[in-house]
């Protein structure tokens, strides 16, 4: 029991990080209908740009803000240069632009900061773990939980109660109808790539304090992709639940079924839901019931 | 600019539509929409209606058209070549036909987005109130999702959106549809009450002639992409050929014979 509570609790410690990131994801595929295969790799340059300040000396709180400052900024560019002339192009076309930015951008980060493991140092967070009842857990994952769940909560609210964050989710129901509004649908596209970028950013650089950061941090890109497939592509709250479940799910076949296996069944896990949920629910929990042809 | 305009508001001058660069819909046509009026444009499937109120609202370049002859004038200024986005900050709000509220967002929630343009605290809860005044129905409604609402709420939903955006000119695609009798008829009457009580001009497309030339003192019709007459409402009703083809009526106690098919087939070719 002791065991379940403590895989529990860290699976949904991680769990939260893989919100954040399959919010950004949602967030453009709900809006432009891209489906975005780059994300992993927008969470490596998040974290290296945090890494990056934070070893300049400025204290992490701060670096983190530069770094969604810049997730914005680059957001916008990315989408700008890279989407915005994909516009009404077929679809796979869309996603194989997306497929080149994720090499284009691993190249870069390779390019810039290399590829070996660096991790934070002096450590952002005290090593000393916390003892929540019986169960143990790194100060790290709590840290990272909570900044996660601010920001989700920040990201939420800019979608309910902001008049730009109500305009990119009427534009997600119905483009048409919002162009009529006088709606510009290209500022709610790139907003939609610059959220995502410093919701990446953010959780590549939470992950990157707990397991030390190289390029294998982008493999987080493609563990988003089970988590939106559970909560339905185009459901802001099924990717929170949908990553928080995900991150459950892995631990616990970490903990229960890797000593059957010679390892790596964390890894393939989410995966197999995925498919699961696929055969049964192929619009996810809460996803929209649309036909869609790629 | 203003004395030239002349009290009109909306001007068509002969305007021509292609869709694709090759496809030509709209032939000639030209329409005017005077200040604070209500003007109808009727016709059959496909004779260009809806074509025409894109063409006006700027919505025909996200569908690949253009107007590629003749000019759109708003209140003396040159339109047809603006964006969606910047027609609409002129103030022109198009109603898209079908109801296409924001499904899964509030009724209120679908209001605030029509403020879009118009966004600051104070003046979004005014208009708001404005809208609920003419619309009670939606009070109730407000925090539910407008996907689940029902037809006649949705449009009142549309057009209330359109109405947060205070509109110098309105263009209504087809109210009616879908709709039951009695809910056309309350939508109506509120259409009437804002064109009277708010002087926002109205450019009204209909299938329901009947209903339309009521509403409307004047109207154009169209046929396959031209222009083939246009009148008071109140000559229309008497056109024979109006009340034949349009308004299904004829003189009563006459019997029909193959002539009178014969005949309505070369009033149509002559109407085109």
């Amino acid at each position: 029991m002791e065991i379940f509570l403590q895989l529990l609790i860290t699976g949904i410690l991680v769990g939260s990080i893989y919100a954040l990131v399959a919010l950004g994801w949602t967030l453009i595929y709900k809006c432009s209908g891209v489906l975005n295969l780059a994300m992993g790799e927008l969470t490596l340059i998040g974290a290296y740009v945090c890494l990056t300040f934070y070893h300049w000396g400025i204290p992490f709180v701060l670096a983190l803000f530069f770094t969604l400052v810049i997730g914005f900024i680059l957001g916008i560019l990315t989408e700008i240069i890279f989407l915005r002339p994909m516009v009404g192009e077929p679809h796979l076309a869309v996603i194989m632009v997306t497929v080149g930015l994720a090499f284009f951008f691993k190249g870069l980060v390779m390019l810039i900061w290399g590829t070996d493991t660096v991790v934070f140092s002096p450590p952002v967070f005290p090593i000393q773990p916390v003892f929540l009842g019986k169960v143990v857990v790194g100060q790290v994952f709590l840290w990272a939980f909570v900044a996660s769940i601010i920001l989700l909560v920040a990201f939420v609210s800019f979608f309910k109660f902001t008049k730009w964050g109500l305009s990119m989710q009427a534009t997600a129901d119905d483009e048409m109808a919002a162009l009529s509004l006088g709606v510009n649908a290209k500022v709610v596209y790139a907003l939609a790539w610059a959220i995502a970028f410093m919701a990446a950013g953010v959780g590549g650089t939470l992950l990157g304090n707990i397991n030390g950061l190289n390029i294998s941090v982008g493999y987080l890109g493609l563990l988003v992709l089970p988590a939106v497939v559970l909560g339905g592509l185009n459901s802001i709250p099924g990717a929170i639940v949908g990553g928080l479940v995900i991150g459950i799910l892995q631990n616990l076949a970490d903990g229960y079924l890797s000593r059957f296996t010679p390892g790596g069944v964390k890894e393939v896990f989410p995966f197999a839901v995925m498919v699961i949920v696929l055969l049964f629910k192929p619009y996810g929990l809460w996803g929209w019931v649309r036909i869609e042809r790629v | 600019m203003e004395q030239k305009t002349n009290g009109v508001i909306l001007k068509l001058n002969n305007i021509e539509v292609m869709y694709h660069e090759v496809i030509l819909v709209l032939k000639g046509v030209s329409i005017e929409v005077p200040q604070g009026g209500i003007v109808a444009l009727l016709g059959a499937n496909g004779a260009g209606k809806s074509t025409t109120l894109k063409s006006i609202s700027g919505l025909l370049k996200h569908e690949d058209g253009e107007v590629t002859d003749g000019s759109i004038e708003f209140m003396g200024e040159k339109i047809h070549h603006l964006s969606a986005e910047e027609i609409s900050k002129r103030g022109i709000f198009q109603i898209i036909e079908g109801r296409r509220v924001f499904g899964h967002l509030t009724v209120e929630e679908n209001l605030r987005v029509g403020a879009h343009l118009r966004g600051t605290g104070s003046a979004t809860k005014e208009r708001l109130e404005m809208v609920y005044h003419y619309f009670p129905r939606l009070v109730e409604r407000r925090n539910i999702m407008a996907g689940f609402i029902s037809g006649g709420e949705q449009q009142m939903t549309v057009i209330g959106r359109a109405m947060m955006a205070r509109p110098k000119l309105m263009l209504l695609d087809e109210p009616s549809m879908g709709l039951a009798p009695l809910l056309i008829k309350e939508i109506f009457e509120i259409i009437k009450k804002l064109n009277q009580e708010e002087k926002i001009p109205l450019l009204l497309v209909e299938q329901n002639v009947k209903l339309a030339l009521t509403v409307a003192p004047y109207a154009y019709v169209l046929e396959t992409g031209r222009l083939v007459m246009h009148d008071t409402s109140e000559k229309l009703k008497e056109n024979p050929d109006i009340r034949d083809f349009y308004l299904g009526l004829s003189d009563i106690g006459e019997k029909k014979s193959f002539r009178h098919v014969k005949h309505y087939k070369r009033r149509k070719r002559w109407l085109t």
